[in-house]
């Protein structure tokens, strides 16, 4: 099982200046301690299990840049269709990287429906997903690192990581602040 | 209403792309686009992930619009809200009216998505106009345009009928 903690830092030292981090529940407190760039963005308000979907979006207007979604394994599970919706017009520069805890960890750890079972690789590779990763040793994670940003996308990491407590995570200003922020940045 | 003069009044306002589902009212409106090109069509597996797309579409740079039906608009519900609306993006949606005709006084109601329909979007405080006559497509779009922009919100406009 990976350390989640470890992971992010060493996806944060990895990041290039110009790449675009979409992150949600359990991820956007940890991420914005390691970093907080105007490209982060933490969808932690509503919407959850659309994370991904609005981080797909930027990567299909910013082609130029890497975009990567960090969101858990019960936001995926809240809309699996992405993951056919992001083959549908590929965007090459996409990641999507699911954490896998088996739990909604931001609300005490319950289990996610599927916890142990799913199998979120073979639900990837059945909607044609074609760079599909498990992740589950730091060795295969030092190694696969530079995949996050050079797999031709859309490109699926599941990191099967250790459970945690992580407390309900609190945007830094109102979403709509930060969304337009996240714009200026982006295209500004 | 002609496909066609649709998709030429979304070209003029710089529309890049179509995030939606297709619907019976809105088939041609579909076909139309794929065969013209000019605006890529993003397919979703549920309405809730147009707003969520045209979302990071938008704070990317560019500009969408969403068309689905009003059914799909009722299904959207947190999606809507804590993407688009919350996040005070000019997005235009371009929404199928199913059962419109059901709301003539004496007709025969065959389910509530119209009867439910344009309560929800009075409680949702989005701004809407329906198009359903040639003569009004481009002016009724540009309307939409503005004030989406003015308001920093997304607005409506319901397609009343179908296109052709």
């Amino acid at each position: 099982m990976l350390d989640k903690y470890a992971c992010l830092k060493k996806l944060a030292a990895r990041r290039g200046t110009r790449d675009a981090v979409v992150t949600t529940m359990s991820v956007s407190m940890p991420w914005a301690e390691i970093t907080d760039t105007p490209l982060d963005f933490a969808s932690v308000d509503s919407a959850m299990g659309h994370g991904a979907d609005f981080a797909y979006g930027i990567a299909l207007a910013q082609p130029e840049r890497r975009v990567l979604c960090l969101n858990g394994d019960g936001s995926t599970l809240m809309c699996l269709g992405t993951l056919v919706t992001i083959t549908g017009r590929p965007a090459p520069n996409f990641t999507l990287i699911i954490t896998e805890n088996g739990t909604y960890e931001v609300t005490g750890n319950q289990p996610v429906p599927g916890a142990g079972s799913v199998d979120f690789e073979g639900l990837a590779r059945a909607a044609s997903v074609q760079e599909v990763y498990t992740i589950e040793t730091e060795a295969d994670f030092d190694a696969k690192l530079d995949l996050h940003f050079t797999a031709p996308g859309p490109a699926v990491f599941i990191w099967r990581i250790e459970r945690a407590d992580e407390p309900v995570p609190k945007p830094s200003a109102p979403i709509r602040q930060r969304a337009h922020d996240l714009r200026d940045a982006l295209v500004g | 209403m002609q496909a066609s003069l649709i998709v030429d009044a979304l070209k003029k306002q710089g529309v890049t792309h179509v995030v939606g589902v297709p619907d019976n009212g809105a088939r041609t409106l579909f076909e139309a686009l794929w065969a013209d090109g000019d605006i890529d069509v993003i397919g979703v597996t549920r309405e809730g992930e147009a707003y969520a797309i045209a979302s990071g579409l938008y704070v990317g740079g560019i500009t969408p619009v969403v068309i689905i039906q009003n059914t799909g608009f009722l299904e959207t519900g947190d999606a809507f809200r804590g993407t688009a609306y919350n996040m005070g993006l000019p997005i235009v949606m371009l929404m199928g009216y199913r059962g419109y005709q059901t709301l003539e006084p004496g007709a025969e109601r065959v389910d509530t998505a119209a009867s439910f329909f344009e309560p929800t979007l009075k409680a949702w405080d989005i701004p809407y106009t329906m198009m359903d006559e040639d003569s009004d497509v481009g002016q009724l779009i540009d309307n939409a345009f503005r004030t989406a922009s003015e308001r920093s919100l997304p607005t409506a406009i319901l397609l009343v009928g179908t296109t052709t």
